[in-house]
């Protein structure tokens, strides 16, 4: 199997991980009765464990949400491996460049929830 | 729940459309979140953040698919979304501050000239002397990198003493990438549009790869759908942490995305590749319009 076939594997095993995730979130939603016109949730990671024991649809959609966002940041870690695996310095190289660009944008965004939280 | 349904339809609709395009389905959910046909409608910003995190879906759903089959470059893709994840973190960030109506306005003149492009240049690019199979059925070995993993090049010589280009390294066999600075240029530019309405950037970077890169409509279509989850994750992880996606929302919206995209990734090689170039010309046109009615305040 080469790197392109495990990168795409690894893709589609977040994906399903994710898609399996929000469907129990939003089975959970149908039977509990939340609709997508309730006030949302706010985002609060350390509350999904909570929700996760607790069979709240929140729970499941914040973590399927999380993993959907992850999965592609995943791939680019594989990527990585791969590349350094094979002595491509150069496809490494822009690996890390892109995994940096993601970590500046989760610390921007961590800045700015703070900032606009009360 | 019963306004989840139509949620669950029109992600659906959008996955499909966004598989088969290359587009990441967003241009068609934040009309759908924002006009009321589904019966509700959401701020432009909410709508922006459930297309973000649903057009990341659509990448996932198709893109494992396109990179397994070897449809989909993996090297030429990394390479442009490096600028395409910097543009969405810079679009990301300045996202409340640039006037929507002004944007839209921008938007539906690229759009427009994109689309006419995609028209104009059609008997250009459709089949090139030097690249018989630029638009032919794509096989396994449709965009391997033209060296092997064991450094070995495709004609016999180490990959030392061939020496190849950037351009080469990023190229597949059958095409060869050209003009990388401005495909540089336009994948930069993808990213903050991606950033500010909620796509994947699609609709910018294949024309980009196609009609600047040299890149075959099909290779370029499935490494713009590997592209975009990096580029949509990029600023959909502002989006989360800033409180700008609803759980709620998203979830039937995404779920439905993912269904549909699925069900394009599986028949994509079935479709004809002029049918598929008019059906992208149609949702540039669509698009268009909206984003022309959104900037006009109509």
């Amino acid at each position: 199997m080469d790197l392109e076939q495990r990168v795409g594997r690894l893709i589609t095993f977040g994906t399903y991980l994710s898609i399996g995730l929000l469907v129990l979130g939003v089975a959970l939603m149908a039977t509990g009765g939340r609709s997508p016109l309730d006030p949302p949730p706010a985002f609060d990671p350390a509350s999904i464990p909570g929700a996760l024991a607790a069979g709240r649809p929140e729970g499941f959609l914040w973590l399927g949400l999380i993993a959907a966002i992850a999965t592609p940041s995943a791939r680019v870690v594989a990527s990585l491996v791969g590349y350094v695996a094979r002595h491509e310095p150069m496809m490494a190289g822009i690996s890390v460049v892109i995994l940096a660009v993601i970590v500046v944008g989760v610390a921007l965004g961590l800045a700015s929830g703070r900032a606009v939280t009360p | 729940m019963e306004a989840g349904v139509p949620l669950l339809v029109g992600g659906a609709a959008a996955g499909l459309f966004g598989s088969l395009l290359g587009l990441g389905g967003g241009i068609l959910i934040v009309p759908l979140l924002t006009i009321g046909v589904l019966g509700f409608s959401l701020p432009i910003r909410e709508a922006v953040g459930v297309s973000l995190v649903s057009v990341i879906v659509t990448s996932g759903a198709s893109a494992g698919v396109y990179l397994q089959r070897h449809v989909a470059n993996l090297r030429l893709g990394m390479l442009l979304e490096l600028f395409t994840a910097t543009g969405a973190l810079v679009g990301g960030t300045i996202a409340f501050l640039v006037p929507d109506r002004l944007l839209s306005g921008l938007f539906t003149f690229l759009l427009v000239y994109t689309g006419l492009s995609m028209l104009r240049t059609r008997t250009d690019t459709e089949a090139p002397v030097d690249l018989p199979d630029a638009d032919g059925p794509a096989t396994d070995a449709a965009s391997a990198p033209p060296s092997a993993g064991d450094g070995t090049a495709a004609d016999g010589r180490t990959a030392e003493a061939a020496r190849p280009t950037l351009a080469a390294r990023v190229s597949g066999p059958g095409y060869l990438v050209r003009d990388i600075p401005r495909g540089v240029v336009g994948a930069s530019f993808a990213g903050v549009v991606s950033a500010l309405l909620g796509i994947g950037g699609g609709l910018i970077k294949v024309p980009v790869m196609h009609l600047l890169m040299g890149v075959p409509i099909r290779v370029a279509t499935s490494t713009s759908n590997l592209m975009i989850g990096i580029t949509a994750s990029a600023s959909a992880v502002i989006y989360l942490l800033r409180g700008g996606i609803d759980p709620y929302v998203a979830g039937p919206t995404a779920v439905g995305v993912f269904v549909g995209a699925t069900i394009g990734s599986r028949t994509v090689h079935r479709v004809d590749v002029r049918l598929l170039r008019w059906l992208f010309v149609a949702v540039l046109l669509y698009t268009a319009f909206e984003m022309g009615r959104r900037a006009l305040g109509v």
